[in-house]
């Protein structure tokens, strides 16, 4: 079997001597997997994507992706390696003064884009992920699922091989997050690892891909193992 | 390349747009403490330069004891000379200072009447007016000196003077730098917080470290730069009042500020505005 394209090895995120906000994870994610974090608030399930995004660190263990301990990467590398995964934040992040495509144009400038490109390829992203036609809509706009497909439509600017979603359908009603659920299933079809952070279970269960269950900092089981590890 | 600098740019002019007022004022502080800093400077540096132009007109009348030999004084005046801060040392017998006295009072006749009260003396030109309490001290030592006389007042009050423009400079131009620094710095962690949602979308894209702080490294220049050359309008305007009062009132003429001098607050306003903009943005841009 390939190396796991995320690894957590043992990881402890400690926060004071009693407090912990992961204890113990050992978890392996293949390339091109769908990954469910699941439980309740506080259970860890945020933090493990933050271990990925360098937005945490782990106090013990390592996280290892694509090959690469990423554990303590310096924080002067953690542009770089954000622009290999695609970030959904839970509240859209989305700019109110601009629009639909200014928003992605906007992240796309930041990291370095010209115009011509942004030009080429924001309909296209757009498109991929079906806002297209809400291109010059403000997000004021937009449908809660709309929003949030626009905040995804901004995490692939990069063409990302890893999409980290913390919540995304906490926002949602139930047809909206089905949407947005069956949005990133496509995503993941086309070669993406989607690793998500959610509490809506009829949605996660409904989706039938890999389910990790976290409680309180620890994995309570995990779908693709038939005895829970912790 | 053109479109990135057009993109910092842009995100630095919006800052400075979003926070006008905290802008307007750290640019007027900044104004005025390198109006101050400058000014006061360059009225130092003039009076500095005037006050040594002046040193020549300065001099001491040292009296000598009745009964010193021409030895005596030969000696005193060498030993004079070899004074730090004296330029020029000639011996005024009492004789011919008693002729001059005479010579200035042509109505006067009954000086045949009177005995000659003049002592022997030396006039004592100095070459740098801060030594002159160290020079008058090194002449008493001299056996053969009975009395010094000197514009004390005069010398005082220039010295005064530059004290007063030196503390003003020092204290109150200080002051104002200081506070200005930290209105650029408010200015910018204003600018920080009311960006916050550009910030963090930046980070969630990975864009880089300098992406991420140029705009706000900008705006601490365009500030500083904005507080220079405002501080050198006030400066000319100042002169323009002032020079011809000074001119009337002390007879001394103050040159126009020099175009170096402009630049130089102009540029030193923008490396404090940096300076000042890269403190501000250490702890909250970092990439967590």
């Amino acid at each position: 079997m390939d190396d796991p394209y995320i690894k957590y090895e043992d990881v402890e995120v400690r926060y004071t001597e009693l407090v912990y906000g992961l204890s113990h994870i050992k978890l392996d994610i293949q390339r091109g997997e769908f990954v469910f974090f699941v439980g309740s608030t506080g259970a860890g399930k945020s933090t493990l994507l933050k271990l990925l995004t360098l937005e945490a660190r782990a106090t013990s263990g390592a996280v290892r992706f694509a090959g690469r301990d990423i554990t303590r990467l310096p924080d002067r590398q953690a542009p770089a390696l954000r622009r290999e995964m695609g970030i959904v934040p839970q509240d859209f992040a989305l700019l109110p003064r601009k629009r639909v495509w200014e928003n992605v144009a906007y992240a796309m400038r930041a990291v370095g884009n010209t115009k011509r490109e942004i030009r080429q390829r924001v309909p296209q992203i757009l498109e991929q992920v079906r806002i297209g036609h809400r291109a010059d809509a403000f997000p004021h706009e937009l449908s809660g699922g709309e929003q949030q497909r626009v905040a995804i439509a901004r995490a692939l600017i990069n063409n990302p091989q890893l999409l980290l979603a913390d919540e995304p359908t906490g926002n949602l009603d139930p047809d909206h997050s089905w949407e947005i659920m069956e949005l990133l299933r496509e995503l993941n079809v086309k070669g993406a690892t989607v690793l998500v952070a959610s509490h809506d279970v009829m949605v996660v269960e409904r989706m039938g891909k890999r389910i990790v269950r976290l409680d309180q900092g620890k994995v309570a089981s995990d779908s693709a193992k038939e005895a829970p590890n912790a | 390349m053109l479109d990135r600098l057009q993109f910092l740019l842009g995100e630095a002019f919006i800052a400075l747009r979003r926070n006008g007022w905290m802008t307007f004022a750290a640019i007027s502080t900044v104004a005025i403490s390198l109006f101050l800093i400058g000014g006061l400077g360059f009225t130092y540096v003039k009076l500095a330069e005037e006050t040594a132009a002046m040193t020549g007109k300065f001099e001491l009348r040292v009296m000598l004891k009745d009964g010193t030999t021409t030895a005596q004084i030969s000696k005193a005046a060498a030993d004079i000379r070899a004074i730090k801060g004296v330029k020029e040392v000639s011996w005024i017998p009492r004789d011919k200072a008693w002729k001059r006295y005479q010579d200035s009072l042509p109505k006067h006749d009954n000086f045949a009447e009177i005995d000659n009260p003049y002592p022997d003396s030396f006039k004592v030109i100095l070459s740098d007016l801060s030594l002159t309490d160290s020079v008058i001290d090194q002449i008493k030592a001299q056996s053969s000196v009975d009395d010094i006389q000197y514009l004390k007042d005069g010398q005082q009050f220039i010295s005064q003077v530059q004290a007063v423009v030196k503390w003003l400079a020092t204290a109150l131009g200080g002051l104002l730098f200081i506070t200005a620094g930290i209105l650029i710095y408010n200015a910018i962690r204003l600018t920080i917080i009311s960006r916050r949602l550009e910030i963090r979308i930046m980070q969630l894209v990975g864009a880089s470290f300098l992406t991420v702080r140029i705009p706000f490294y900008i705006e601490g220049i365009v500030q500083g730069f904005l507080g220079g050359f405002v501080g050198s309008l006030i400066l000319i305007a100042c002169r323009a009042v002032l020079a011809e009062r000074v001119r009337l009132m002390m007879g001394w003429q103050v040159p126009p500020i020099p175009f170096g001098m402009m630049c130089l607050l102009c540029l030193f306003g923008a490396a404090y505005g940096l300076l000042c903009s890269m403190v501000a943005v250490r702890a909250p841009l970092r990439y967590r």
